[in-house]
């Protein structure tokens, strides 16, 4: 049991990291319609800043990570407002294609900008220490860096939701997500909408981007694995609704370490290798026969 | 001679025979399999001068994973640009041929034809299974899960064994060194060019082209969407398996757990960014685009010392012109030069109707 626990705890942090990255790319894909590529790499940018802050400026890492968010914020603003509105003949996949190339040019940047060096770059946690619990007479600890991952992921993504339902503009949002030539004509500036989730999508990407750092050391590629992770929990969910995303993304690194600690409680610790080729062959089974993902609505296809 | 002549323009003779001649060879010449071959014949010149060190060494080198590269391309500009179907599997399915050929001619010192064999086979069932997934999901959700399952791949190639190290590359029985892979890339090149070009113009290039524009339609006319999208998915999996049997032998080592490496999603990025640059139903675009997007780099920069410098700036660069492509110019580079084609001739004609006037041949 304790074991058990002990596998749950380390995966408390990939948990926020892969639920805020999927939230981003929902909150895009539901208003601009596109998948955006270059998510990950704008969440290295804005780790960059933050690291610059903390080692550069001396910055304590609460005053550190908002400069990060307002500089990614700024970053995905623009992508949106210079390069998506004035694409002469940008439909949804070149919108994808145009995220790609933008990450090229942001991994190209970022050595510009932050220097070449390749060292790694050390990189505060929020809290330092762990704190442990007696179960069953075994010991379960839980670090408290995971722990305030926990509360910032679900304080934030609380209040995304709660704004999403019950403020103005959560409605321009779900009107613009449910067809945007028409919220245009409702008077919704549609502009403005989706210049707002790019944004937020950015910004909650620079909040995963500085969870992973406890995780891996900081590169312009470090965040892909997570990337590639919220997007499959993105179809596993289902685009239809905001909440459907959030689960898979609980669901897909729990799923993961589940069969890592069932291969080890089984004799078959090797397993652990495997654990995400299993997950995502899961996944794709489970999409195979619910291609609108687990909690996703019905499409009526117009011939 | 003359009875072959007589058989085939009957009585006609003397200008009047030499014309239709003319035509008749200016008719075959204009058949695009004449230019895959003088582009092959072009490459393997240059691949002769630089093995032997008359040109520049690293040309041939950065020219051989280039085309290598582009063989996975143009079976992408194939998947897209012909049947309509997104996927950003490319770097998964590169990994096939990568392990057949270190497991079968590697390890099991087996013949190239084996090793050929066995990525086109494992190539053909990933390729069903991801055209039966196909009929169930469209659109970006299938480049998504193209992606899960390029992700699976790699997984799958570091749990099985992620450094690899292969340098006994041998054909008919003869050891090819480095330096001359760019002849066995080219070769492989110019025929997958030729095989793509062929299956365009034929009634299942047609097929592809009808389920693009709108598969409704299609399946009225009596194309079943089920055989046309495995084959699509079957053909560009296994060009990109026997791009990554080249790479393989032309790099002679690969990393799965490289972020960067041939598996990774970069490369599949990469690919759908070379044939969208080129256009994405154009043969020779997509060879453009793979030059652009990885010759470049070996090829040009790299013999300017601001870039040795600098290398980032070309990705930077290489960036910068898949978005303003994208932005601009839709139909990739393909579309410029036709364009480009055109106002060249429309200028040839007023500068002829300037010279003779108006309503002039």
């Amino acid at each position: 049991m304790a074991y058990f626990l002990n596998t749950l705890s380390i995966t408390l942090t990939p948990v926020c990291i892969t639920v805020l990255a999927a939230m981003a790319i929902t909150i895009i894909f539901k208003t601009s319609y596109t998948a955006n590529f270059a998510q990950a790499v704008i969440a290295s940018f804005g780790a960059y800043v933050v690291a610059a802050g903390l080692n550069k400026a001396g910055l304590s890492i609460w005053i550190a990570m908002p400069l990060g968010v307002l500089a990614a914020v700024a970053l995905s603003v623009f992508i949106d407002v210079v390069i998506f509105r004035h694409g002469r003949y940008v439909n949804s996949l070149g919108k994808q294609i145009i995220t790609m190339g933008l990450t090229s040019v942001i991994v190209a940047a970022i050595p510009l900008i932050f220097g070449a060096s390749q060292e790694i770059i050390p990189f505060k946690k929020f809290i330092d220490g762990n704190l442990t619990f007696e179960v069953g007479g075994e010991l379960v600890s839980v670090t408290k860096n995971s722990l305030v991952c926990v509360a910032i992921t679900v304080a934030v993504i609380a209040a995304i939701f709660i704004l999403l339902k019950y403020s103005k503009w959560g409605l321009s949002v779900r009107a613009t997500a449910s067809n945007e030539y028409v919220a245009g004509m409702m008077g919704i500036n549609t502009h403005v909408v989706t210049a707002v989730s790019w944004g937020l999508a950015g910004a909650l990407s620079v909040l995963a981007a500085c969870m992973t750092t406890s995780i891996y050391p900081l590169n312009a590629y470090f965040m892909s694995n997570y990337q590639v992770n919220a997007f499959l929990a993105c179809i596993l969910g289902g685009f239809a609704t905001f909440h459907g995303p959030v689960i898979a993304a609980i669901i897909i690194p729990v799923a993961s370490s589940l069969v890592t600690y069932l291969g080890n409680v089984a004799g078959a610790p090797e397993l652990s290798g495997w654990s995400m080729v299993i997950v995502y062959g899961l996944s794709l089974l489970v999409i195979f026969f619910l291609p609108q993902g687990i909690i996703g609505g019905k499409t009526v296809k117009k011939v | 001679m003359n009875k072959f002549l007589r058989q085939k323009y009957g009585l006609l003779d003397g200008n009047a025979r030499n014309r239709r001649i003319t035509d008749d060879m200016r008719r075959a010449l204009a058949n695009p399999i004449w230019h895959y071959l003088l582009f092959g014949v072009v490459i393997l010149v240059i691949g002769f001068l630089s093995s032997n060190r008359i040109i520049s060494y690293s040309l041939g080198t950065g020219l051989a994973t280039t085309f290598a590269y582009a063989i996975a391309a143009v079976g992408f500009c194939l998947l897209m640009g012909y049947s309509g179907l997104a996927s950003l599997g490319t770097g998964g399915f590169i990994g096939i041929g990568t392990y057949s050929m270190y497991y079968i001619m590697g390890e099991a010192k087996l013949p190239f034809i084996v090793a050929l064999a066995v990525a086109i086979a494992v190539a053909i069932v990933i390729g069903v299974i991801v055209g039966f997934i196909s009929l169930r999901i469209e659109g970006i959700y299938l480049a998504i899960l193209t992606l899960g399952l390029s992700e699976i791949l790699r997984q799958l190639y570091v749990a099985v064994k992620d450094s690899l190290n292969f340098n006994n590359f041998k054909l008919f029985g003869i050891a090819i060194p480095n330096r001359a892979m760019i002849y066995v890339i080219t070769v492989t090149l110019v025929i997958v060019m030729i095989i793509t070009h062929n299956l365009i113009v034929s009634p299942t290039g047609r097929a592809m082209l009808a389920m693009k524009n709108s598969t409704a339609a299609a399946q009225a006319m009596g194309i079943s969407l089920m055989k046309y999208r495995l084959l699509a998915f079957v053909i560009c999996t296994i060009y990109a398996s026997v791009s990554g049997l080249l790479l393989m032998a032309a790099t002679r080592s690969a990393m799965a757990s490289n972020t960067t490496g041939f598996y990774a999603m970069v490369t599949s990025l990469n690919i759908l960014a070379a044939v969208i640059i080129g256009g994405t139903r154009s043969i020779w675009g997509a060879l453009v685009g793979t030059f652009i997007m990885y010759g470049l780099q070996t090829v040009v920069f790299n013999k300017i010392p601001f870039f040795q410098r600098n290398p980032v700036i070309i990705t930077f660069v290489s960036g910068i012109l898949v978005v303003l492509v994208v932005m601009f110019y839709p139909g990739g580079l393909a579309q410029l030069l036709a364009e480009i084609k055109n106002g060249v001739k429309k200028l040839h004609k007023k500068i002829r109707e300037g010279k003779y006037g108006k309503d002039v041949g």
